[in-house]
């Protein structure tokens, strides 16, 4: 996945300003920065729930042009290949656990409900929820709920995964069970793209991490490289500091 | 006081199920679609030509919501046989009473629910529609799929009001020489001369009906509400 010059802006607010990235499949790329530097938006258009005015994103063999008309078949392709998680989760309230993770893969893959059912209850045990199958969301925790919402964007067999903070609105013990599971799939090779503001977790999970400020990546590089930058890059350490992240707690129970 | 109940009663009783009953099943039933049909016109971000069909629909409303339901009657049942257009119509448009009756109360009922129901989609939180369209639901399928159905959840209580309005309004139908229960009790109390137990009699008739509404009502909020933690919305 490749981003070459992307520019987005809301009214007179450049909110990404020329980014240029590679966003490496079958690795977990990291992408930090303060409140309100263009994280989510960043995120949001490589599913294109967000539409850049200029740039060109590559995924896949899929090749998108954001200054020209995009069509809505190429809106589904890039769709098929990006699965989004979102903080809230956005389960679909009136359907069951199993229903939320089979709606993709029967409306828009047009598979054969019995087999995405199949495939379903396998993708909840694991992500440990399979005796779940039958709950309705409000019946679940949040960490449950957002595990759900793992499931369900894996269903669509997605090259990508795109998780926009995915663990902010959760509580420390729900938050492990959820790295857990984001963990297994990084083992697995499975392509993430994470925004969190959990430096811990990112130096623990991250092959590579974006910095981005101001809608301009900073840094790009190994998560090792920028972690080691906090005594060289000035705006690195401030906002290392700024999460009051020391490095002592390495080796949290996520591992 | 017991033999004018037990005369007229029946009269009235009969008068409901011939035309009051009718008159807002269907009228409520034709009333709901054109109502949807309103709000997905009204919701629709197509342009082009269709700006034009948005806007002939928002004057509906507009018309609708803002002249006395009566007045309706009158213009449709009274004024429309008047209506003539040279060479085109030229003997004016004439319903009978009840079809004038089915006309009316059905648009009114659709010009008031379309706003329900466009206030009950607009309160599905975006995100349903983020996640939807983010594992490629197209904008039909996320309308018909996701957020209708909880759309119809929020505008259950609301659209069961104005149902139950439609009910007591219909007695606005004997201004048209429509005979139902009002009219009839009208009728049997120039005769006996009792307005008070008529009209206190038709009234507790409207009363059965609108509780049996209320309780239909009920029934069909603990359905769409089944998904819904049991500790919440109690
Ligand atoms: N729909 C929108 N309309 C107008 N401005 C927006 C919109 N979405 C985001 N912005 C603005 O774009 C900028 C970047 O927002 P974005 O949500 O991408 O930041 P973020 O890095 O994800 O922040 P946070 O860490 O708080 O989630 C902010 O200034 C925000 O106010
Ligand atoms: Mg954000």
């Amino acid at each position: 996945m490749q981003l070459q010059g992307l520019n987005k802006t809301f009214g007179s607010n450049r909110v990404l300003q020329d980014i240029t990235v590679e966003l490496p499949e079958k690795a977990t790329t990291v992408i930090v920065g303060p409140s309100g530097s263009g994280k989510s938006t960043l995120l949001r258009s490589l599913n294109l729930l967000e539409r850049p005015e200029s740039g060109l994103y590559q995924v896949a063999d899929l090749n998108i042009d954001f200054s020209k008309k995009i069509s809505s078949k190429q809106v589904l392709d890039v769709r098929k290949k990006t699965g989004m998680v979102f903080q809230d989760y956005n389960l679909f309230p009136h359907k069951t656990v199993l229903q939320n993770v089979i709606e993709g893969p029967v409306q828009v893959l047009k598979q054969d409900k019995n087999a995405a059912t199949k495939e379903a209850y396998e993708l909840l045990d694991k992500v440990g929820l399979k005796e779940k199958a039958d709950f309705y969301p409000d019946q679940l925790s949040g960490g449950q709920a957002q595990r759900v919402a793992i499931a369900r964007s894996l269903a669509m067999h997605p090259e990508y995964i795109l998780l926009d903070e995915p663990t902010s609105a959760l509580d420390p013990e729900l938050e492990a069970e959820v790295l857990k599971v984001l963990a297994d799939l990084a083992n697995e090779k499975q392509s993430l793209i994470i925004v969190t503001h959990n430096l811990f977790f990112a130096r623990q999970i991250a092959s590579k991490i974006v910095f981005v400020e101001d809608g301009q990546i900073i840094f790009d590089g190994s998560s090792q490289e920028f972690f080691d930058q906090r005594q060289g890059n000035p705006r690195i350490h401030d906002f290392i500091s700024s999460m009051s992240f020391t490095g002592i707690k390495e080796g949290t129970p996520q591992e | 006081m017991w033999d004018i109940i037990t005369y007229s009663l029946p009269q009235i009783l009969s008068a409901g199920v011939k035309f009051t009953i009718p008159l807002a099943l269907i009228a409520f039933a034709i009333g709901l679609a054109l109502a949807l049909v309103t709000a997905l016109v009204r919701i629709s971000h197509r342009g082009g030509v269709f700006v034009i069909v948005k806007g002939i629909f928002r004057f509906y409303v507009w018309l609708f919501r803002s002249t006395p339901l009566i007045v309706q009657l009158f213009i449709v049942y009274f004024g429309l046989p008047y209506l003539t257009i040279p060479g085109i119509l030229e003997n004016g448009v004439k319903f009978s009473p009840f079809i004038a009756g089915i006309i009316t109360f059905s648009l009114n009922t659709g010009a008031y629910a379309s706003e329900t129901i466009r206030a009950s989609i607009s309160s599905v939180p975006n995100g349903q529609w983020e996640a939807a369209s983010s594992i490629g639901m197209t904008r039909g399928q996320t309308l018909r799929r996701i957020v209708l159905p909880q759309a119809f959840r929020i505008s259950v209580p609301p659209l069961a009001n104005s149902f139950i309005s439609l009910v007591k309004d219909t007695s606005l139908a004997a201004s048209i020489t429509i005979v139902e229960m009002f009219e009839v009790s009208q009728q049997i109390a120039a005769e006996n001369y009792q307005p008070l137990i008529m009209y206190t009699l038709v009234a507790l008739v409207y009363a059965i009906f609108c509780s049996i509404l209320t309780v239909g009502q009920n029934y069909l909020e603990k359905r769409t509400n089944r998904h819904l933690n049991q500790t919440e919305g109690e």
